[in-house]
């Protein structure tokens, strides 16, 4: 454990949490708000968001200062390097494996790779349970913050599930990997 | 207009690039893409302390053993500081906890299985990771079907 990573995380978070609860930001409402009323304006802060890190990686990476994955087409495929999961690599998604013929890579791969679906039913819950509870994770935070106590029990079921899932769940659920 | 409304663009223009220049410089890395993520963060810090207080062996990520990953109360204590200073903090009464508990487990369970909140998914996305953006495309599925069950609820109320 190293003091300065913990303040340097801190820090960046707080800025976030105060820039987020200043700009009502929103990851989820921004889609949310344009196909309801077609309110553009918490869609552009995601897209800037986006095009932001997308332009910021390219340069890092294309100047080699960013080293955290395998530099491809400008960005890396992440490698999750999470343990007991060791085998499984995110690396199959990687746009040069997409193209490369034969066993080890290919479309085949990708589409028979049971993540592919998890990944894709896994963010459908997200989204469709993000706009019941009206907000992503980051606005639930910033609603706690401004004294909501439907985001409070949210925060609680967000920390319970954690003990919830790598007690009883775990051993179902790493089966889909 | 409220007094210091901040405009969302310019939010995701800082934060974004906070988010890649601390993976570039203060070393957030591995996985990549990890400098911000409420759902990654918050099971390395409960499974860091379930570890360290019960002897649990639940995993963390390698990242999670050399920094303290505060990262959800340190958000909850920047927007704490921002809602007390410009006076938007008002207490309301719960509606429906146990609801709201329920769609809380549902975002962590499916947040670990995918290894991302809304933000990381995002944020993989403009890193170029093809699952990232399968995620996203789930997601914006998701949202659509949310509206219809919200427009729903509207048509029921009125």
């Amino acid at each position: 454990m190293t003091v300065y990573g913990t303040l340097i995380l801190g820090c960046m978070s707080m800025l976030i949490g105060f820039l987020a609860q200043r700009s009502r930001m929103c990851f989820v409402a921004g889609v949310r708000d344009y196909i309801l009323v077609r309110d553009r304006e918490l869609l552009m802060g995601m897209f800037s968001f986006l095009i932001t890190l997308w332009i910021m990686t390219s340069l890092l990476y294309a100047f080699n200062i960013l080293r955290s994955g395998v530099p491809e087409y400008g960005a890396p495929a992440i490698r999750v390097s999470i343990e007991k999961i060791g085998t499984y690599s995110l690396s199959v998604g990687n746009l040069k494996t997409l193209f490369q013929k034969g066993p080890t890579g290919g479309i085949g791969l990708l589409i028979t790779s049971r993540f592919l679906y998890v990944t894709l039913i896994g963010g459908l819950v997200i989204g469709l349970v993000s706009t019941l509870a009206g907000g992503c994770v980051l606005r639930q935070h910033v609603l706690l913050a401004q004294g909501s106590m439907d985001a409070l029990f949210f925060i609680l079921g967000f920390y319970g599930a954690v003990v919830i899932y790598y007690g009883f769940l775990y051993r179902f659920f790493v089966r889909l990997y | 207009m409220r007094r210091g409304y901040l405009k969302p663009w310019v939010f995701g223009i800082i934060a974004g690039s906070m988010i890649v220049l601390a993976e570039a410089f203060a070393g957030f890395y591995p996985p990549a893409a990890y400098s911000f993520c409420l759902t990654c963060h918050t099971r390395d810090l409960v499974n860091t302390f379930m570890n360290g207080i019960f002897g649990a062996h639940f995993q963390t990520t390698i990242l999670a053993r050399r920094i303290l990953m505060l990262t959800s109360p340190s958000v909850l204590l920047g927007a704490l500081i921002a809602a007390h200073g410009y006076g938007e903090y008002r207490r309301q009464k719960s509606t429906h906890p146990l609801r709201y508990f329920l769609y809380g487990l549902v975002i962590m369970t499916f947040g670990i299985l995918i290894f991302g909140c809304p933000t990381r998914i995002v944020i993989r996305t403009g890193y170029g990771d093809f699952f990232g953006m399968v995620a996203l495309a789930g997601m914006v599925f998701g949202i659509w079907l949310g509206t219809l069950l919200i427009r729903r609820r509207w048509s029921r109320s009125v």
